[in-house]
């Protein structure tokens, strides 16, 4: 991301981009057989050893201590090649600034919980579901009944963290629930538009034990100023995405020939190449501008993070339809990369929430409501 | 008001009149029980939904998942059963003749609930196409009847149709462009036939049919010139088929890789050759087999407009049901003012791809392939006689007689601002009805959020299957091309086409 290419981000960049290069794109193909082929994990250990499972967490807590512009360029390089272990990191960076935010910090540091997966429904804002878990509060703690929809990493995480309302009370409240636990049942993994490497599944709870994050009701703030700071996040993981599909676009068309020369001489193919490569551009703009007004807590930080998001992931998805385009019969089949791409960047256009919805309350926002 | 003579000046200013209200000028010539057909045809095509392609539409998605060999045989005898490979197939070959722009609106329905599936139907009429625009009447026959034969007798023969090529795609499909291309199927001349060399790949149901319609060259240098179609039966010695593709989408109806090896194609199976068929028209070879292309492509163009508007179509009955039925903040979707906005423009966009691919059929009835079956007097007299009375004819097609007739009813008669015109509707129709099957499936992809992602709930597939149309039939950049050849550049004597 050359925007962001500070001496830090510059070093975790280029750790992100060799990562990838090493361990993620000579198996891209094979991980996106899941849930119809073998879940690999071999590449969540090493993304762990590397630090891009605490990458925002503060060091005493076990993570590396640094902020969104890291992890920011660690998921714009990872999903240049495979936008599936991004969701991983995003998700599980998702349950853990919930968690900072709530206080309850040790949900995170706990000897169980220390290095585990933690799941949450990346995909919606918590207000969207009409009905979430109940929770009720008995002289052990909480338990959880209902079902949650959607949970990303559920069938391979040992935690989620989920919203519940308490019956009574206005709003909803987080919980940690343990996966292991007999009250907790886990469908067979929902096969999905894509990121197939990054598994999801619905829960049913009854009665299951589960511990608060932070205060009863408080849960819409949490996700809120959350959401607001991943939006930064999610933007980045559309703007790999779509470099990705570019460069890709790019190469193929530098050694395509249709018409006695190489289709990138082309005027059309290049007006829309050219295309790509203005979104892309500009998409890196948006994702710096929003890491900047995060990290400098500028006034309506939250509101540059969301639009870039909104914009980003978006654009995302018209570049890859493109970058399929340019590629022609081979961009459809999954041999090459690019209609995983292209899948990829319509999942990750809902992360979340709705997109419209997220328009609905960014205007909101702007209004002053 | 106006005279006559300055009318015509006005009138034939660009865009003509004639070119701009090409429905309105057919609607006096179209037989009514063309409108009864289709009607009949329509509600048979939603029955057939409702009993085979929704119930296993999703299952059968997910199946090729699991295991990307498999092929659609079982579903390939249900659509016999339903007796829909013959449906079009023209009553003097034997079939049951409905009218074949009718096969574009039946087609918007199965799209409607399956890309995949319409096709596993619809590529053999690809096929049928590609020998009804031959001219030559003869092998038309022979290869229609033994499709005939396969669904009375309950083992489907279906046709398949190879154009593009490992480093040839675009090339493939445009005598302007091919010389400048590196195909690779030849087909040399030897005692009795040709030795066929070379490979196609993308080759939907490839894997399945019986027959392959295909194109080679006599000699590679001079692809234009020495374009032949040749039909091959699937089982003779020297074909094969080879990789069967892991697409995004419609992965029901299976991609193929066809290869050729020394495969003997026999003289009687030679489908059409410019240098054979001089003695019949004043056109050069390339010029035949551009008029071939411009007239098979505009009846399949339309057809794919049509799938277009069909995916478009089930995203605007998906997104739909999820807002009618989905409370959102405390009240139905459907009752938030933003999404009745994007619902409204998932209809506009299906009824305006529904009129593209019917002003496109317009042309090819008042103008184009179409032309003949649809007067009035042939439509009333295919539809109204006896099948015995067709068998009786059947003799005629075999002789000279009925590919010299149709020769130069499409070759020499027919003219050529009447085929640019049906070219250029055809690909602006496939441009129009792709790009707004795309745009809807993205439109309720949004309205449905985290729902819309779940492959069990269908828009994900719809919008995996939606993205293939952009690039089959022509890519759409290909077709805007056409479109400009067709329907702009007559107008403009300096416009180059094809050129960079």
């Amino acid at each position: 991301m050359i925007s962001l290419m500070n001496d830090d981000a510059k070093s975790f960049e280029e750790l992100a981009l060799s990562f990838a290069a090493r361990q993620l794109a000579n198996r891209r193909e094979s991980s996106d057989r899941y849930p119809f082929g073998p879940f690999d994990d071999t590449v969540l250990a090493k993304a762990d050893e590397l630090g891009f499972l605490g990458i925002t967490v503060p060091e005493d807590l076990g993570g590396i201590g640094q902020g969104i512009s890291t992890l920011c360029v660690v998921l714009e390089g990872i999903c240049r090649t495979d936008a599936s272990l991004g969701a991983v990191i995003f998700t599980h960076t998702l349950s853990q600034d919930i968690i900072l935010r709530s206080g309850s910090v040790d949900l995170l540091c706990s000897p169980s919980s220390r290095g585990r997966l933690i799941a949450c429904s990346a995909y919606s804002n918590p207000d969207e579901h009409k009905d979430p878990p109940r929770a009720e509060k008995g002289k052990k703690g909480y338990t959880l009944t209902g079902s949650a929809g959607y949970v990303v990493l559920a069938p391979i995480a040992a935690y989620a963290l989920l919203p519940a309302k308490i019956p009574g009370q206005e709003g909803y409240s987080f919980f940690m629930v343990d996966l292991s636990q007999s009250g907790v049942k886990a469908s067979e993994p929902v096969f999905s538009l894509g990121v197939h490497a990054c598994p999801v599944a619905d829960l049913a709870l009854d009665g299951a034990e589960a511990e608060l994050a932070g205060r009863e009701g408080a849960g819409a703030a949490y996700f809120g100023e959350a959401a607001g700071v991943m939006s930064a996040a999610a933007a980045a993981m559309s703007l790999g995405i779509m470099r990705g599909s570019f460069d890709y676009a790019l190469a193929y068309s530098n050694e395509r020939e249709q018409g006695g020369c190489t289709i990138v001489n082309w005027s059309m193919i290049k007006t829309i190449l050219a295309d790509m490569a203005v979104q892309t551009r500009i998409g890196d703009m948006a994702v710096y501008g929003a890491c900047s007004a995060i990290e400098n807590r500028l006034p309506g930080w939250d509101i540059v993070a969301k639009s870039a998001a909104l914009h980003v992931q978006d654009a995302a998805c018209r570049v890859t339809t493109e970058g399929v385009q340019v590629l022609g019969g081979y961009g459809y089949m999954k041999d090459y990369g690019q209609e995983k791409r292209f899948r990829d960047a319509h999942q990750m256009k809902t992360l979340l929430g709705m997109a419209p919805l997220r328009k609905v309350e960014l205007l909101d926002r702007i209004n002053g409501k | 008001m106006i005279s006559c003579r300055e009318m015509q000046g006005l009138i034939q200013r660009f865009p003509s009149f004639e070119n701009s209200f090409i429905g309105l000028e057919y609607a006096p010539r179209l037989p009514g029980a063309m409108v009864r057909e289709t009607r009949e045809l329509v509600a048979y095509a939603r029955k057939f939904n409702e009993k085979v392609v929704r119930p296993n539409s999703l299952a059968l998605d997910r199946l090729t998942h699991e295991n990307p060999g498999y092929l659609p045989h079982d579903l390939m005898k249900t659509i016999a059963d339903w007796g829909l490979y013959t449906m079009w197939v023209p009553k003097i070959f034997g079939g049951k003749g409905k009218n074949l722009p009718s096969a574009a609106a039946f087609m918007e329905e199965l799209s409607s609930a399956c890309v995949g599936i319409a096709n596993v139907m619809g590529v053999t009429y690809l096929g049928l196409t590609s020998l009804l625009t031959s001219f030559n009447m003869r092998l038309t026959s022979r290869v229609l009847r033994d499709v005939i034969e396969g669904e009375r007798s309950g083992r489907p023969r279906l046709i398949d149709f190879a154009i593009t090529e490992p480093i040839a795609g675009t090339d493939a499909e445009d005598m302007d462009l091919v010389d400048r291309g590196r195909v690779i199927t030849r087909a040399e001349k030897v005692n009795g036939g040709y030795l066929v060399n070379g490979r196609k790949v993308f080759i939907s149901m490839g894997h399945v049919s019986e027959w392959t319609v295909f194109y080679a060259y006599t000699d590679l240098k001079k692809p234009s010139q020495t374009m032949i179609g040749l039909v091959v039966k699937n089982s003779a010695r020297g074909f094969s088929v080879g990789r069967h593709e892991d697409k995004m989408g419609q992965r029901v109806c299976p991609a193929s890789e066809i290869i050729f090896e020394d495969c003997f194609i026999p003289d009687d199976q030679v489908l059409i050759d410019g240098e054979r068929i001089r003695k019949f028209t004043r056109k050069t070879p390339a010029e035949v087999m551009m008029r071939h292309i411009d007239l098979l492509a505009s009846s399949s163009k339309a057809g794919v407009c049509a799938i277009g508007t069909g995916v478009a179509r089930g995203a605007l009955e998906d997104a739909l049901k999820f807002a009618s039925t989905t409370e959102v903040r405390g009240r139905l979707l459907i009752n938030h003012q933003w999404a009745q906005g994007m619902l409204a423009e998932m209809y506009k966009n299906v009824v305006l791809g529904r009129l593209a691919y019917q002003e496109a059929n317009y042309a090819n009835c008042s103008r184009g392939v179409y032309d003949m079956l649809q007067m009035k007097p042939v439509f009333y007299y295919l539809k109204l006689m006896p099948p015995s009375y067709f068998r009786m004819l059947e003799p005629m097609l075999n002789g000279d007689l009925a590919t010299w007739a149709m020769s130069k009813m499409y070759l020499d008669l027919k003219k050529q601002e009447n085929i640019d015109c049906c070219a250029g509707m055809s690909a602006l129709a496939k441009v129009a009805g792709t790009d707004i099957g795309m745009k809807n499936c993205q439109l309720a992809m949004d309205l449905m959020g985290e729902a819309g992602l779940r492959q069990a709930n269908g828009m994900e597939k719809r919008l995996r299957d939606a993205k293939l149309l952009q690039i089959y039939e022509g890519s759409n950049q290909m077709n805007r091309l056409i479109t400009f050849k067709g329907l702009i550049a007559p107008s403009v004597p300096q416009a180059r086409v094809f050129e960079q």
